[in-house]
């Protein structure tokens, strides 16, 4: 029996691999539920409290509640919150846990959605930190290779691209390696992972490699995850630019490697995935951003109590 | 260079050679009226060079000795009364210490909200202090 009720989604590592095979068991209860899932939150309410510009994860997460048939209120950058006027965010938290039964939510501030939970009577839920931790990103990102791949023990997966900032790898990676995924990094020099990441891996006894270039490893791999260069996460953008174009995805490089490789990535993409690899069964980005809709859902009703 | 004997104070020994600067800037100037001796990169049989610091007339409270033994995990601490040692003190590190160390991740919420009391994972690993911030998780190196 895992309680989900009323508990708070901060971190992956809060997780038990248990706990992980159990979300996702229950993403795939919720789509076999059809047309019945909708009123599973009938008369609940989910803010979404975005201190930061995001399309994507407060669009997915505000489906998601509509498609369980609850309500959503929120804000969706900081200028537009009281935030502006200066409240602090546990003063932000508590009220709107006042107007609300759960709260996802994006702040630019690394460790905030943990901050946020203790002030929080309702669940929080992570929706990102800073370059910090994306947890439902990475669950999502599970799902989608259990589905996939139908397994992830022994997957070899890649993560190519901007690996020091982008958050979805850092949690992503030591979800996975808890589940003996190897892992293989390709990251222009400078954007490597953080050390608190690698010290992480280092202590579980993961398995994995770093370098620069793909090309070598390439053809071993099950997966490929490729990420954005994030412009925001730049000091200048002439480093930005110096670097956006290190990488790019193209169909001479599925000829490379193994016919069956999935190519994922968080979205959205820049040019790292040239658009000619679309049609090709290897593209499995969208589909990705699909189980990470149906994983919000699993969440959301997990975290509220309406399935146990 | 000589050290005097102190008759009330503390004697900061065992301090890693060269951070005894750091350790003197822990205590606020009010604090350090008193006569103090400061001798750095003095021979050491257990360290091979060492600081020592000796302070007239001023007590430790356990928040400072908490500072001390982040900054130099190998200091001792002697409180002497009437040209007596009265008491020795080995300040462990305690596995998380609370509203003493600042992140130096910019981007850590601590610094933003300046509500929350600063939570860091204390830990030792090849004679060096390592801290990891329990909200970023930004890990940072000392001494």
């Amino acid at each position: 029996m895992h309680q989900f009720q009323g508990r708070h989604i901060i971190d992956t590592a809060d997780l038990t691999t248990e706990e992980v095979m159990f979300l996702i068991e229950t993403a795939d209860r919720i789509e076999a539920m059809g047309p019945a899932a909708r009123d599973l939150c009938k008369g609940k309410i989910l803010a979404t409290l975005f201190w930061e510009p995001s399309t994507r994860t407060r669009l997915s997460f505000e489906a998601a509640m509509y498609r369980l048939g609850g309500n959503v209120i929120g804000f969706s950058e900081a200028m537009s919150s009281s935030v502006s006027k200066g409240e602090t965010l546990a003063d932000t938290i508590q009220t709107v846990a006042l107007y609300s039964d759960i709260i996802a939510m994006r702040h630019p501030g690394e460790g905030s959605a943990l901050a946020a939970s203790m002030s929080s009577r309702v669940p929080i839920i992570n929706g990102g930190d800073g370059a910090h931790l994306h947890p439902t990103q990475t669950l999502g990102d599970c799902y989608t290779l259990i589905m996939e791949k139908g397994r992830l023990k022994g997957l070899k997966v890649g993560f190519l691209g901007d690996l020091l900032f982008g958050r979805t790898v850092h949690t992503l990676v030591r979800l996975l390696a808890r589940f003996g995924v190897e892992l293989h990094f390709f990251a222009p020099e400078g954007l490597n992972i953080p050390d608190y990441v690698r010290d992480s891996l280092v202590k579980a006894g993961a398995t994995f490699t770093e370098q620069t270039e793909l090309d070598a490893r390439l053809p071993e791999l099950d997966v490929l995850y490729v990420t954005r260069i994030q412009k925001e996460r730049f000091f200048s953008e002439e480093e930005y630019l110096r670097k956006k174009n290190s990488y790019s995805i193209t169909r001479e490089t599925l000829e490379k490697a193994k016919d069956d490789i999935l190519i994922l990535h968080p979205l959205p993409r820049n040019e790292e995935i040239a658009m000619e690899v679309d049609p090709t069964p290897n593209a499995g980005y969208f589909r990705q951003a699909e189980y990470g809709l149906k994983m919000r859902m699993a969440l959301i009703s997990l975290c509220l109590g309406v399935l146990s | 260079m000589r050290i005097e004997r102190i008759h009330n104070g503390i004697v900061l020994d065992h301090i890693k050679a060269g951070v005894g600067i750091k350790i003197l800037g822990l205590f606020p100037t009010d604090m350090l009226k008193s006569k103090i001796d400061y001798a750095s990169y003095i021979e050491s049989p257990r360290l091979g060079m060492k600081d020592i610091i000796k302070i007239e007339n001023l007590d430790v409270d356990p928040k400072t000795l908490t500072k001390l033994a982040l900054i130099s995990p190998s200091i001792t601490i002697s409180i002497i009364r009437n040209g007596q040692v009265k008491e020795k003190i080995k300040p462990e590190l305690p596995p998380v210490v609370e509203g003493v160390i600042t992140c130096n991740n910019p981007k850590c919420i601590t610094l933003k909200e300046k509500y929350l009391t600063s939570k860091f994972k204390v830990w030792l690993e090849d004679s060096k202090v390592r801290q990891q911030c329990l909200y970023c998780e930004h890990i940072a190196k000392s001494s």
